[in-house]
């Protein structure tokens, strides 16, 4: 029995890859949260392990096009039996390697950024948890598996958000992101129990065949797919469930970068595409996927053209890259959506990443404090930037053109060319509110002195290191990536080479022509020699306020809860106490007085004659028994 | 066997009367507890005899009990007692129709 699993290298893999992450969690937990340096070094080492299994599986498993399944019982309840396994197919493994990746890169560069911080060895800890939850998530075998991973994530994105609950705002933020997750994962949680009610089995395997569409009536199906959809919507950040990512900033900054890019909101797109063929059969709820996506990509980019705070901004293009990406799926490409899922999570590691050596450095997120002491200075995070910064405009020939490419391309396909249109309206506003930034981190208009800018910071030199180079590796990554868009089409579609862009030709060219556009704004605005640095929205005070305000979103939520939750529901709950319940006690108790008070009519309360009374009826009781 | 078990009832029964007497006559609330502990005597004395006639040693373990409830019960009827007095002022049980009203 041991044996025979212990002999297909594939499995020891990816259980390795896996279990590693879990593995230092425990121990840092328990044995090592005292060392600082031990405790950081377990984490990296076995993410490491984690990234050279993914590697191996990735390898072992290029050419072969049909999905490896394991799996074992894990628990049974009634005629239930709830499977443990891996699926190893080409969407999950590409998924996997991404996850160990990144987390790796993040891991390596928090040592640079986390030095000197008290809670370092709980950090990596979480890190870990983390890790291991998304990467055992993409290669679960059975939805119920995956559910239990996905919550899992989005503890240990709530733990890792909160992570300086010094801070009040940074628990406020924690706690957002978990109850609003929460939200669509009840949504998700009721998706999948219709689908197990239905289906009796909610394997990724059989829920993709196209049996299942069978067994399920075309309304229910749009009806799952939708409620499934929910828990999309909360864990990616979508309409209407998107403000909890700008706030969930507060977390470190390489969290945010980890977040972003490979875990927590990835997870969203991530579902979406390992339950593609499912959502394919129901052409309604695609429909309302791809309006939700597009209304995110452009309600995320217009917050994103008045923000001051570097990290936000990227927050919001996260939201706004998520929507394209779940646009490109839902135009029916899974290359599209998984392609720019792969790059974005490079470029928007890297953006983060970058902006994190500032934040750090100069202890502020403001664009233009970051500019007037001198960000352009530091070579390697401003030059890393700017290329991630082309790759998240769609410049040619970083991977962001051709993923984004790959995803325009999909949305020409579709009939309708509204789409299409939003498509490009967003690679516009993408390319102006990124190269905003640049710009103005580039043309500061009254700089400080170095010594000014950053005092007592010398001795930062040392982790610099740490810091730049998963830098360079990422600025690599999304240089190159693009260019394997063709083998990465392959190794997803299982092996088939016919490989045909299905877009039109003056597709490519439109969209390069409005990203430069975007870009010839943002430089006539911020960039040029005497620019007032003011963008052409925050001219217009009433726009500026309303994408300030995040289309008062919050606010809608915030009187929501107020008037519906506070207002209706708790208060008609504390009536309930106070009238129902404590007065019906009440009034028992009153019940139990008062025919007490009756019954003491019947007594003199005089003790002797009671007694008298008592031993006279015992002594007639006697007599009767004796005599009769 | 010198005493007939029918004296020990009768002197029993005598005990019983008395302490019975002594209950539910006096206007003393001390009084009404010795009258108490005359009775349970009084029971005491049929269980020995009892015990005695018929060679069982369980009336005599049951005497040993009652001995042991008497005192328990003496206790707390006395320390019942100062309380009701430093209550009302009085210890006359006539005066204690409270739960009445």
């Amino acid at each position: 029995m041991m044996t025979s699993w212990l002999q297909d290298p594939s499995l020891v893999a990816a259980i390795l890859t896996t279990g590693l992450p879990f593995l230092s969690f425990l121990l840092i937990m328990a044995f090592t949260r005292n060392h600082r340096r031990l405790s950081g070094g377990i984490a990296v080492a076995a993410v490491t392990g984690s990234v050279a299994g993914a590697l191996f599986l990735l390898a072992r498993h290029w050419s072969t096009g049909h999905p490896i399944h394991y799996s074992s019982r894990w628990l049974i309840a009634g005629d239930l039996s709830i499977p443990f396994g891996f699926l190893l197919d080409p969407v999950s493994l590409l998924m996997l390697l991404l996850v160990a990746g990144i987390s790796f890169l993040v891991q390596v560069y928090s040592f640079g950024y986390m030095a000197g911080d008290p809670g370092f060895p709980r950090y990596y800890a979480f890190q870990s948890l983390f890790a291991w939850a998304m990467m055992t998530l993409s290669i679960s075998s059975s939805m119920l598996q995956l559910y239990v991973f996905w919550e899992l994530v989005g503890l240990s994105s709530y733990l890792l958000i909160g992570f300086w609950y010094e801070k009040f705002s940074a628990t406020q933020a924690g706690k957002k992101a978990f109850v609003m997750t929460r939200l669509g994962d009840a949504a998700f949680f009721i998706g999948l129990l219709l689908v197990l009610l239905y289906l009796g089995d909610v394997d990724i395997i059989e829920m993709n065949s196209p049996e299942a569409a069978a067994g399920m009536n075309s309304g229910l199906l749009t009806l799952a797919s939708l409620l499934i959809f929910g828990g999309i919507i909360g864990k990616s950040a979508q309409f209407p469930l998107m403000t909890w990512l700008p706030d969930a900033m507060e977390g470190p900054t390489p969290v945010s970068a980890l977040l972003h890019s490979a875990t927590m909101v990835a997870a969203g797109v991530y579902l979406f595409a390992r339950l593609f063929p499912f959502f394919s059969c129901s052409a309604d709820a695609m429909t309302v996927f791809l309006a939700i996506g597009t209304v995110s990509m452009l309600l995320a980019s217009t917050m994103a053209m008045v923000s001051r705070d570097i990290k936000r901004v990227w927050a919001y293009s996260t939201i706004s890259q998520l929507g394209l990406m779940i646009m490109g799926l839902a135009a029916g490409s899974l290359f599209a959506g998984t392609f720019h899922l792969t790059t974005h999570a490079g470029f928007k590691a890297l953006l983060f990443l970058c902006s994190g050596v500032w934040v750090h450095l100069f202890e502020t997120n403001d664009v233009y404090e970051i500019s007037r002491r001198g960000g352009r200075r530091l070579k390697v995070p401003m030059v890393c930037l700017i290329i991630a910064a082309a790759a998240l405009s769609g410049l040619p020939p970083f991977s962001g053109f051709f993923s984004k490419e790959a995803v325009l391309g999909a949305l020409a396909g579709l009939e309708n060319p509204l789409w299409l249109a939003a498509g490009l309206l967003g690679v516009f506003l993408t390319a102006y509110y990124t190269f905003r930034l640049i710009f103005i981190i580039l043309f500061p208009r009254k700089e400080v002195s170095q010594k000014e800018a950053h005092p007592a910071r010398e001795d930062m030199s040392a982790p610099y290191w740490a810091m730049g180079f998963p830098l360079l590796i990422l600025a690599g990554v999304t240089v190159v990536l693009g260019f394997l868009e063709i083998p990465l089409h392959e190794f997803l579609s299982g092996g088939t080479p016919a490989f045909t862009h299905r877009g039109l030709a003056w597709l490519p060219y439109v969209s390069i022509v409005l990203a430069v556009l975007g870009v010839a704004v943002a430089w006539f605005e911020f960039g040029r020699h005497a620019s007032p640095q003011l963008g052409f929205v925050e001219k217009l005070p009433g726009l500026r306020e309303l994408f300030a305000q995040r289309w008062y979103l919050d606010h809608v939520y915030r009187r929501f809860v107020d008037t519906v939750i506070d207002g209706l529901f708790s208060k008609g709950c504390a009536k309930n106490e106070d009238k129902v319940v404590n007065n019906s006690i009440d009034g028992f108790c009153d019940f139990i007085v008062s025919s007490g008070h009756l019954l003491s009519f019947l007594q003199s309360g005089k003790l002797r004659y009671n007694l008298i009374v008592m031993f006279a009826a015992l002594a007639l009781v006697a007599f009767y028994f004796l005599f009769a | 066997m010198i005493v007939p078990l029918g004296h020990v009832f009768f002197l029993a029964g005598i005990v019983f009367a008395m302490g019975l007497v002594c209950l539910v006559a006096h206007r003393n609330l001390i009084m009404t507890l010795i009258g108490v502990e005359v009775m349970m005597n009084a029971a005491a004395i049929a269980f020995v005899g009892a015990a005695l006639r018929w060679k069982l040693m369980e009336g005599q373990v049951f005497v040993l009990f009652i001995l042991a409830v008497s005192a328990a019960e003496i206790s707390l009827g006395l320390a019942l007692v100062v309380s009701l007095y430093r209550r009302t002022g009085s210890i006359d049980p006539d005066r204690y129709d409270i739960l009445k009203w």
